[in-house]
């Protein structure tokens, strides 16, 4: 079991370094490719109407004229060493993990990375824990009571929940709920060391409408999957037994049932944690989603970097997380 | 998801056939694809489904011929203070059945019929992308085995790992307006079917080397190997065929994911160039711009489009499902 | 949000102001609906201070749908910045606070009075006030003015702000690094500044520039403590000698300003000292900035640029809401440049048949009409830069949907009777300039001018695409949208980086038509050295009247912006020279 784990932490490692070169060929090469020069790149970090001297000065001081392995090794060792940064009178050292520093506020971006995961976290798990909850409920009741009306109308629901994009859910429900009816007026982050009230009233517009789609989707496939377990021949064997109604249907049925749910649910709370881009652009949220729109209409290259391999961390860790628990459940699944 | 389609492979002789003679009727034996069909034409909710597909698709294909151009302004029908259509239910009239533009005064309904070739052009195209790739790279790696299925898996979750929005909106910036020989929206929705369907094949890829796996421990397999079948022959005539189930439900389900991720994509403001219009880029429109609370409209047509459209896809996919699937109707 | 306001109304303009207004008035002071006290009427802020009082205490909210560029007053760009760092700063001079045509005065802040000119123009002295202290109790002296200048030679630090220093100042071999590198060297090492005495601050300039007072008004002048200087840092606390000091900055989130307790208003007639708190939030929602602000839960929204669509809609429809409105003009002109370089464009015919068959009126609709976008423009300069005077080459107002008839024959005479094929650049993230292209777009095909359009994001518009004049060339681009207000209010502030032939760059380059005009490069020549203030006014209009005459750019719209005035601010008026209200006055009830 423990050499299983190390091996899958060595291979994150590798992942990890794999989808960093990826990104890095994404965005420092593919420009190059397409014709643009050192120079026309750092113009796009000047004011307006800069003289070629004052080009040629953010050139250097971003270190864009350094060859792209160079830039790249210095990402990584910046990762993993930290780095020295001259602010002009100072000499400042950046610990790991560095991330180095924006193009455009020539601030670190680790630290605004750090500032901004609590309001993800927030919301991703707030609402993962909503939508798993109301999903396999629902999902489970509905295939219980198969063909009943709270079946069809829960499932027709649940159609409509996954037909609709998220960001039109949730501009009408501020529409609707924050500015027309002012239940909740005001949504902004406010932590929840400062004011846990606030910090939960805010968020509940967001929480519904991002729960909402996962939801709905989560609803589909408990049903599917209770309908299919349901059906086996074990469980007429466990009713045959004369075990309670109960333990046949938590025990037996829906325990199965949830293995691709437990796989799915790692990977869309992982790719949440990342930042739940839609959502929090349209509510305003300053998390990591937000974060990441900001910094490629900026085209801050150090900023989608970093945010980048922050997002790919926690899908790798969550596909590992949901791996181990496979691992520990199921004796086949270790090699 | 629901389990492993277990559609029987060859179609062998039902034993009916064989009483023929015997009773004096012809008592004709059913293909597992007939017995399909059959549970489908009696599911009412995914015909609806399905008839709403193959008209979407007509529309698609036919429609943008039959509607008025979608990039001409009528400003005369806007008032200038507002930029609001002028009349209720944004400028119905008999000339614009569905109203017109704010601001540009364009008739809606053609940028509705026109956007629906776009998006579904995108969905589909990026859809067979996915399915192309995971069907090939799934069962390579569910028969072979080994190290082969090793690296597939690791180059699947190398995939998995990317956070897909970040690199559409971030490619979609360093492409620029011509490349590969093409340009403007050619370009644009090459770029867009290539990323939202080169991301996607890893879902595709592991649930058919799922169904791979199982599969290559069956009988017939032996038997084709028996017979002195090669592995090509035996993934592309043998497994394949039996593949064709998941690989229909699946790409049918996945179809609606791509139309909402092109809207995703509009409204993050990466998608179709202007004028061309489609679904995302109306409905990004109304909502990031505000007007749909000055002309609901808007915002409502092209989002009852991608709702019913869906929606569709979604019912007619279920329906095609619960048919191949012996099991899940009892 | 690059923009960069200058505005100088002389009477003519302030006039034009006034009749606008009066148009989109719907008359006096209404009964408000509001809870306060009854709004003081429609573009009542232009010309009047709404509000006055001197009530003490309070928090004004700022929205903000962005971030600032920089809080660094040295590395700042944007127009609504350069209001806001009167809050806490104080450059050498500064736009008198009032409203109207008064409030385009440059007067002294910092310094005792304007820069006394000697030695044929080249030498420029200031004195400042001995008792203007920091947030600290430290005195200003004249070394903290220069080294802030200083700083603005190390662009790697500061990429962001204005580079006039650098091009104005005299040179000097090597040229000046900047503060930073080699310190013990180069700190007080710029040899173009000289600090005889505590009081006292001499520019040398390397050509004469009648324009430098208004160059000090830039916030780069605002004085820096080098002690206390923390290079690329200093935005996150800069020392301020402004009413108010900064305590608490999160980055790209939320800024906090609270009163400072050196400031004496007897040395800033130009700021109060009203408010007890001040905050900016940055990067929020735009719609839901003005939902907040007529809601009353924000009370400025801080970009100054006008109300989104929805909320445009619920203003002027209501009388209540449309009393505690204002339409002022911004000081901007949104233009599409014609390439002067580009086959067929090259030829003036085929310009000037640009010129004709443009539809004005699909243009500013595009903007958003006639209150909420801008007035028709017909010439580059708007009504708010000195020295302006309107005229019509191309009936532009006289035929706002375009003369076909008039376009097809120069197109004749340019021997493309046909039309011909191009492209048009815009910037893909702003809304306004993408359906302003597609309505040129659809004016130009009327006449067989066919065009192809070309989306770029803003952030490399500039650097990559439409500034790079080897882009245009290779992928044809004839038509670039832009936007353009000056630095200051007068013709050379607001020409000399779009026509003339010097501005030229490979990357980066705003002059977008590549205009190379000897007559054009000339007159602007003339105005850096005409120190008589008539005489140099002149040359605004007859640059303009050249620029329209080569056919080099098709002015589109004077822009407006419809500001809501929140009912509870005090203070409130427009400075026309930043086309938004005077942040450094604000009070709140």
């Amino acid at each position: 079991m423990i050499t299983f784990i190390i091996r899958r932490l060595i291979a994150t490692v590798f992942l990890l370094i794999v989808v960093s070169m990826i990104t890095f060929a994404i965005f420092f090469l593919i420009p190059r490719l397409a014709g643009q020069n050192t120079y026309q790149l750092a113009t796009e970090y000047v004011g307006r109407n800069p003289t070629r001297a004052a080009v040629l000065q953010v050139e250097a001081q971003l270190g864009l004229d350094h060859p792209l392995w160079l830039q790249y090794w210095n990402f990584l060792k910046g990762i993993v060493a930290g780095a020295h940064y001259n602010s002009g009178t100072t000499s400042t050292y950046c610990p790991p993990p560095c991330f180095g520093y924006s193009f455009r506020s020539q601030q670190p971006v680790w630290p605004q990375m750090v500032s901004d995961l609590p309001v993800t976290l927030s919301l991703a798990i707030g609402a993962a824990v909503i939508w798993l909850v109301a999903g396999v409920a629902i999902g489970v009741i509905s295939a219980l009571k198969r063909g009943t009306l709270f079946d069809r109308f829960s499932m027709g629901v649940a159609l409509a929940g996954v037909s609709l994009p998220i960001f039109f859910t949730g501009l009408i429900s501020l529409e609707l709920f924050s500015y027309k009816w002012p239940l909740f007026p005001n949504v902004q982050y406010v932590s929840f060391l400062t004011n846990p009230y606030l910090w939960a009233r805010n968020l509940v517009l967001p929480w519904i409408c991002l729960a909402f789609l996962y939801a709905a989707l989560y609803a589909r496939l408990t049903r599917a999957g209770m309908l299919e377990t349901m059906s086996e021949d074990y469980i007429r064997t466990a009713r045959a037994k004369g075990l309670p109604e109960r333990t046949v249907i938590f025990k037996h049925g829906l325990r199965a049932a949830l293995t691709p749910i437990v796989t799915i649910f790692g990977m869309d709370l992982g790719l949440l944690l990342g930042g739940a881009i839609i959502t929090e652009y349209t509510f305003s949220l300053h998390g990591l989603g937000l974060f990441t729109i900001l910094a490629i209409q900026n085209q801050d290259l150090p900023e989608i970097l970093g945010v980048t391999m922050l997002a790919a961390f926690f899908i790798v860790i969550a596909n590992l997380v949901v791996d181990v628990l496979y691992a520990y459940v199921d004796p086949r699944v270790r090699h | 998801m629901a389990a492993p389609l277990d559609v029987s492979p060859t179609g062998e002789l039902a034993p009916e056939a064989g009483l023929a003679g015997v009773s004096g009727k012809a008592i004709e034996g059913r293909s597992p694809g007939q017995i399909a069909w059959m549970r489908l034409k009696r599911d009412k909710v995914a015909i609806a489904g399905g008839i709403t597909v193959v008209f979407l698709i007509l529309v698609a294909i036919v429609g943008p011929l039959l509607v008025q151009n979608p990039t001409t302004y009528h400003l005369n029908l806007i008032n200038p203070t507002f930029s609001r259509p002028n009349g209720p239910f944004g400028g119905v009239s008999l000339a614009h059945p569905f109203g017109v533009e704010p601001v540009t005064g364009r008739d809606m309904l053609s940028r509705v019929v026109n956007g629906a070739r776009v998006s579904l052009l995108i969905a589909f195209l990026a859809t067979a992308l996915a399915v192309g790739i995971g069907v090939v790279m799934g069962i390579i790696a569910g028969y072979f085995g080994g190290w082969v299925d090793s690296v597939i898996a690791r180059v699947m979750d190398v995939f998995l790992a990317f956070p897909l929005l970040v690199f559409a909106i971030a490619l979609v910036g360093v492409i620029p307006s011509s490349a590969f020989g093409l340009s403007g929206n050619s370009l644009r929705i090459g770029l867009l079917v290539f990323v939202i369907g080169f991301f996607a094949w890893p879902y595709m890829g592991r649930i058919i080397r799922g169904q791979t796996l199982s599969l290559r421990e069956r009988e017939f397999v032996d038997a084709a190997r028996s017979m002195g079948a090669r592995g090509p022959y035996i993934l592309f005539r043998e497994l394949l065929p039996n593949l064709v189930a998941p690989i229909l439900v699946y790409s049918t389900l996945l179809i609606p994911t791509n139309i909402l991720f092109e809207a995703a994509l509009s409204y993050l403001g990466v998608g179709i160039i202007p004028p061309q219009p489609s679904w995302g880029g109306m409905l990004s429109d109304a909502v990031s711009n505000g007007f749909y609370s000055i002309d609901p409209m808007f915002m409502i047509i092209p989002g009852l489009a991608i709702f019913i459209t869906v929606m569709a896809f979604n019912l007619f996919g279920d329906g095609l499902r619960d048919a191949l699937d012996p099991r899940g109707t009892r | 949000m690059r923009r960069r306001r200058t505005i100088v109304l002389p009477a003519l303009a302030a006039a034009a102001a006034l009749a606008l207004a009066a148009c989109g008035s719907s008359g006096g002071s209404s009964g408000g609906g509001s809870s306060s006290s009854a709004a003081a009427g429609f573009n009542a802020a232009v010309t009047k201070v709404v509000n006055p009082s001197s009530t003490k205490g309070g928090t004004i909210s700022f929205g903000n749908s962005s971030a600032p560029d920089s809080t660094d007053p040295g590395n700042t760009y944007y127009a609504y910045m350069w209001n806001f760092v009167r809050l806490y700063t104080m450059p050498l001079m500064t736009y008198k606070s009032c409203p109207g045509a008064c409030g385009l005065q440059v007067v002294p802040d910092l310094a005792t009075g304007p820069g006394v000119v000697s030695d044929n123009g080249l030498t420029w002295t200031y004195h400042i006030q001995p008792d203007v202290k920091f947030e600290d109790g430290t005195t200003v002296t004249s070394q903290d003015v220069k080294y802030a200048v200083e700083r603005t030679y190390d662009r790697g630090k500061f990429p962001l702000g204005p580079a006039y220093f650098p091009l104005l100042l005299a040179p000097q071999k090597p040229a000046y690094p900047g503060p930073y590198k080699d310190r013990s060297k180069n700190l007080m090492g710029l040899n173009a500044v000289q600090t005889p005495n505590a009081t006292t601050i001499v520019f040398h300039l390397a050509h004469p520039f009648a324009d430098f007072n208004y160059v000090v008004a830039i916030p780069q002048t605002a004085p820096v403590p080098p002690d206390k200087d923390t290079g690329a840092n200093y935005q996150l606390h800069p020392m301020s000698t402004g009413p108010y000091k900064f305590q608490s900055y999160q980055l790209n989130k939320q800024l906090t300003l609270v009163p400072n307790t050196y400031w004496k208003a007897s040395t800033d007639p130009n700021a109060k000292q009203l408010a007890s708190k001040i905050t900016m939030t940055m990067n929020m929602n735009a719609n839901d900035i003005d939902n907040r602000l007529l809601a009353g839960d924000l009370s400025v929204d801080a970009a100054g640029t006008g109300v989104q669509a929805a909320a445009r809609a619920k203003v002027l429809s209501s009388p209540s809401l449309k009393a505690s409105s204002d339409d002022p003009l911004a000081g901007f002109t949104w233009f599409a440049a014609l390439n002067t370089t580009l086959k067929p464009l090259n030829n003036i015919h085929c310009r000037m048949a640009v010129e004709y068959a443009a539809s004005k009126t699909g243009y500013v609709d595009a903007y958003g009409g006639p209150v909420a976008g801008g007035a028709i423009a017909t010439t580059v300069t708007p009504p708010n830069v000195v020295g302006h005077k309107t005229f019509d080459l191309y009936q532009g107002a006289s035929m706002p949907g375009g003369n076909v008839a008039a376009a097809k024959q120069q197109l004749k005479l340019c021997g493309q009777p046909n039309g011909f094929t191009t492209g048009i650049t815009y910037r893909s993230d702003r809304p306004k300039e993408v359906a302003a292209a597609q309505s040129l777009q659809a004016s130009l095909a009327r006449v067989g001018i066919k065009t192809s359009l070309h989306g770029f994001p803003t952030a490399t518009y500039d650097s990559n695409f439409a500034g790079v004049p080897k882009y245009e060339a290779q992928h044809d681009i004839g038509i670039s949208f832009y936007g353009w207000a000056a630095d200051w209010p007068d013709g050379w502030g607001f020409f000399f980086y779009i026509v003339d032939g010097k501005a030229i760059s490979p990357a980066g380059n705003t002059n977008l038509a590549q205009l190379n005009d000897p007559k054009v490069n000339d007159l602007l020549n003339k105005m850096a050295l005409t120190n008589n203030d008539a005489t140099r006014n002149s040359y605004t209009s007859q640059i303009d009247m050249q620029v329209m005459k080569d056919a080099a750019i098709l002015p589109g719209v004077w822009a407006k912006s419809l500001l809501y005035r929140s009912p509870n601010l005090t203070n409130v008026y427009v400075q026309p020279y930043y086309g938004m209200y005077n942040y450094a006055v604000l009070g709140t009830k």
